[in-house]
């Protein structure tokens, strides 16, 4: 038996690829949706991969350092490191900024890290590791700096002397590794005008400004002008040791919150990108619904336009099933286009976009079906209005 | 004596329920020869299209009774169930416009018709072929539908309507497309036909100029028929 779809699809070939790739670009945008949430998702766990902690020690009661605020002292670190499990920590700061280069604008996660400790970038694509104790950065490929460049933060000139990989915050801004304590200064330090008029009011306090009690004022007002706060301390356990316990131990004996790998990926999957998920399963929702409309109205107006030869089929003997078969491969095969050119263009304009798109195999296999689903869901109208032409309108009268 | 191809006593059909109900058919009487060619005429209006639809086993028959080469099809209601099969192996339809399917070639569009009874594509378009050349447009088996000329492709539905060489062709205003010289050479063609294979072919017109070919001829007029001899002029 003849394939009476193919042969339709082949003799108004050019009007069915036309149509098949505009349904490509919208499926190309329903499958970047889905990458893009994949992007997500994989960003906060690369996040936490790469920072080669098993625990993270954040202020109590607080979901830091990523999801919230927290601040803690940085000689905590000592008393984390004296407890059984823990092989080595790391104090860490992460402050989010705009960053001047080139005349243009990045928005950059600053990491303050040490040297040998946890938190530091995972891994150099070029250049070597930050070597001097202040104004050397490692930078993300992202943040499109080169070896050699400097880069102006606040008040100091960096020189980029590594770059890296996939080391990007939760919400995919690259990273910029600095030193700890130029981090520390960056992120607490207040600006002169600030500290000019911070040691003025402090003058003014009479509980600081002692006439008895020489050296207090200058004491509390060089207290001011430093910084000893981090935001986290990151932990890394010996190989016999079981995260749960040792978090118990800090959070019962140290009152700090600490978090485990398991603990600290549920607070970035679930809790940090939850908002977005939803803003993105919504408008795949939506893609998905447009699609159905468009692929629906298209078959349906494919065939309507063979209304006298579905007619003259059903006169001279086609079976119901060939004419709905003929109808819903139609509609299958135009899903087909559009899922190929959809697949393609996906990954063509994936890298433009500037959060990290991941498009993953089985995220493809599942579109594929849905849109099979969806194809042969929205022939059945078609293929509706198809059954119920009489065969006498192809004899006149 | 032959069996007829077709024979109608009393066909009837209304339009409609009560006051409204209009009488399409009252009592048609019909019987085709197999191998003849006969002209069914009429004004608009007159119940030839009815009539047609009736034959075709597209519209159901109010009453009366309808026989295909000796067998009832239709005595106060059809006797099979399966009309999609009755016109596919009894029946070949031919109409004002030729209603090929445009995205199937020339064979293909002869062929379908086989292959919807289950014969193998090979044969199916082997038949298609041998009609196709029957009707001297075998050297364009090949070309698309849209590249034939109005009388080839009134030819290739002639063709097609013989595919699987039913008793009976009902041809609808085959000729009303077409100008005189196409006209009179579908009709010859349609005589040779119904001969070759001892098909009986009803031809609806009110085309002046075929009409004198018919050896018999049934007027239709407020839903009865007249029989009529022809002119039977050869063409």
């Amino acid at each position: 038996m003849i394939n009476l779809a193919s042969r339709d699809i082949l003799h108004g070939w050019g009007k069915f690829l036309f149509t098949g790739i505009g349904l490509g670009l919208l499926i190309g945008v329903t499958l970047s949706m889905a990458g893009i949430y994949r992007g997500l998702v994989e960003d906060g766990r690369v996040l936490i991969d790469n920072s080669g902690a098993d625990l993270w020690v954040v202020q109590q009661g607080t979901l830091g350092p990523y999801a919230e605020p927290s601040n803690l002292r940085d000689d905590v670190y000592r008393s984390i490191a004296g407890l059984p499990g823990v092989a080595d920590t790391g104090n860490v700061a992460y402050l989010t900024m705009q960053v001047s280069h080139g005349g243009k604008e990045v928005r950059v996660m600053l990491v303050g890290f040490e040297s040998g400790k946890p938190g530091q970038p995972g891994y150099l694509i070029a250049g070597r590791p930050v070597m001097r104790s202040h104004y050397e950065a490692v930078a993300d490929e992202k943040t499109g700096f080169h070896i050699g460049d400097r880069v102006q933060i606040r008040r100091h000139e960096y020189e980029v002397v590594g770059l890296t990989r996939r080391m990007v915050s939760a919400s995919g801004d690259p990273m910029i590794f600095v030193p700890l304590k130029d981090a520390q200064e960056t992120q607490f330090l207040k600006d002169n005008d600030a500290l000019l008029n911070e040691r003025a009011r402090t003058a003014a306090n009479p509980a600081f400004n002692r006439p008895n009690v020489p050296g207090l004022l200058e004491a509390v007002q060089a207290s001011q002008a430093q910084s000893h706060q981090v935001n986290a301390v990151l932990v890394r356990l010996t190989p016999d040791a079981d995260a749960e316990t040792v978090a118990a131990n800090i959070r019962r004996w140290k009152h700090l919150q600490a978090y485990t790998k398991v603990q600290m990926d549920d607070i970035l999957v679930a809790k940090l990108i939850a908002t977005s998920a939803k803003q993105i399963g919504m408008f795949l929702v939506i893609l998905s619904v447009v699609s159905a409309a468009i692929v629906a109205f298209i078959i349906y107006s494919l065939t309507m336009n063979k209304v006298r030869e579905i007619a003259v089929l059903k006169l001279i003997g086609a079976r119901n099933s060939t004419i709905a078969g003929m109808i819903l491969q139609q509609a299958l095969g135009l899903g087909m286009i559009g899922f190929i050119v959809g697949r393609i263009v996906a990954g063509l304009w994936a890298p433009v976009f500037p959060k990290y798109v991941l498009l993953l195999p089985g995220d493809a296999l599942r579109g594929f079906i849905a849109v099979m689903i969806i194809c042969a869901l929205a022939s059945v109208v078609a293929i509706r209005a198809a059954l119920r032409i009489d065969p006498a309108e192809a004899i006149g009268g | 004596m032959n069996t007829p191809a077709i024979h109608i006593q009393g066909l009837k059909k209304r339009y409609g329920k009560g006051d409204t109900a209009v009488d399409a058919l009252k009592g048609v009487d019909m019987t085709v020869a197999p191998g003849e060619v006969i002209g069914l005429i009429g004004p608009s209006g007159s119940g030839k299209s009815t009539l047609l639809k009736c034959l075709g086993a597209v519209i159901e028959p109010s009453g009366g009774r309808m026989e295909i080469s000796g067998q009832a099809i239709y005595d106060e209601g059809w006797k099979t169930t399966d009309l999609r099969a009755l016109r596919r192996d009894q029946i070949g339809f031919v109409f004002q416009a030729p209603y090929l399917i445009p995205f199937l070639d020339v064979t293909d569009n002869v062929a379908l018709l086989p292959m919807l009874t289950g014969m193998s594509n090979s044969l199916s378009r082997q038949r298609a072929l041998e009609l196709l050349a029957a009707l001297d447009v075998g050297h364009r088996a090949s070309a698309q539908v849209s590249q034939l000329s109005g009388g080839e492709q009134q030819r290739v539905a002639i063709a097609r309507a013989l595919a699987n060489h039913p008793p009976v062709i009902l041809a609808d205003e085959p000729t009303a497309p077409l100008d005189s010289e196409r006209a009179l050479a579908v009709i010859r063609i349609l005589n040779e036909m119904a001969v070759q294979f001892r098909t009986a072919i009803i031809v609806v017109t009110h085309d002046e100029k075929i009409i004198p070919t018919f050896r018999r001829i049934y007027r239709i007029r407020d839903g009865k028929t007249f029989e009529e001899a022809g002119e039977g002029r050869q063409v």
